[in-house]
């Protein structure tokens, strides 16, 4: 067994935009990947909205398929612990990032956002995640800080930060490793070492 | 005084709940206003949750200048209130709100402002900073 990770490691990482979390997500990948020899795996879940942002996902796919480490890619929208059955312990799983995934969650069908509804959203991704990380090598969850402004009178955004802030603080109480990304200097917020 | 600080919706009630049970709160989210004479508070543990609406409301009504001076006076006095009796504890609460895009209303950049400054007087004040990062703390003074 690997001892800086074990097997089904939670890690989080989380920044502002453009702080470079995400290319230290994908660093961190590798990482894991070279020292427990496991499948480096991309667990999309961007939705194609316009031409702009389907070209943007071809060319990431591209990337990745050409990376010197292959990336084996899957997809997943929405309900993302359907897809823990196909995977398995080799598998190193990089999710990028919550927020989209909250996004669908929200958005795929105009559904009232009422108690009821955000539990089963927030849950939805916190055990999806949890399912997924259970089965795998090692997790990398990805997401964006959003949360450092004025917030406003407008509700939906209150809610939405208020259930993006759960989601983040769940997460980060599972994880093994929690990173804040700060102009591309990770710090290290969390590092359990599991007995 | 100790100063508990960082994003909204990072646990920061929860992490304080957590250390300092039976406090009396007087929190500007339940529509308390700010409290400057503390002498009717029965308990020794005290928590002042959501500063940033009193600063908010500050703001509104008055100059930055003329805010920052209310502000510390309203901190020496929530000082006194602490040292009259060494039981006594307060925690003051406060969210982030400095680290976002420019607001383009006015009168949120001068909330923006007015918060920032005031926090860093409380900062000064305090004995104990701490920074909360989902649900975590960081230490910083």
């Amino acid at each position: 067994m690997n001892f800086l990770f074990p097997d089904t490691s939670l890690i989080f990482i989380t920044g502002g935009v453009r702080s470079g979390k995400s290319s230290f997500a994908e660093r961190l990948a590798e990482k894991v990947a070279v020292e427990t020899g496991g499948q480096l795996t991309y667990l999309a879940t961007g939705i194609a909205t316009d031409p702009e942002m389907a070209a943007r996902i071809t060319k990431h796919q591209r990337d990745r398929e050409t990376a010197e480490l292959p990336w084996k890619t899957l997809e997943q929208a929405i309900h993302i612990g359907d897809v823990a059955s196909s995977v398995n312990d080799h598998d190193i799983i990089l999710l990028d990032c919550v927020t989209t995934l909250l996004n669908n969650e929200l958005f795929y069908k105009n559904q009232a956002w009422d108690a009821a509804f955000l539990a089963t959203v927030k849950d939805r991704i916190v055990s999806g995640i949890c399912a997924i990380k259970n089965r795998a090598k090692a997790m990398i969850v990805v997401s964006n800080e959003v949360l450092y402004e004025p917030y406003s009178a407008n509700e939906l955004v209150f809610t939405y930060g208020h259930l993006l802030g759960q989601i983040h603080q769940q997460l980060v109480q599972l994880a093994d490793q929690a990173y804040l990304i700060e102009a591309g200097v990770p710090l290290i917020m969390k590092s359990a070492v599991r007995q | 005084m100790h100063f508990v600080t960082g994003g909204a919706f990072n646990g920061k009630r929860s992490w304080v709940k957590e250390r300092f049970a039976n406090a009396c709160w007087l929190s500007a989210y339940e529509n308390a206003q700010l409290p400057t004479n503390l002498t009717d508070i029965n308990s020794e543990l005290l928590v002042l949750e959501g500063i940033e609406m009193w600063l908010k409301e500050l703001s509104s009504q008055s100059d930055p200048a003329i805010c920052r001076d209310i502000w510390r006076h309203t901190l020496a006095q929530w000082e006194s209130w602490e040292r009259a009796n060494s039981q006594r504890q307060l925690i003051i609460i406060g969210t982030d709100i400095t680290k976002g895009i420019v607001p383009m209303e006015e009168e949120n950049r001068r909330w923006r402002d007015v918060t920032g400054w005031a926090y860093q007087d409380l900062a000064i004040m305090a004995k104990t900073v701490d920074v909360i990062w989902c649900g975590i703390n960081q230490t910083i003074k």
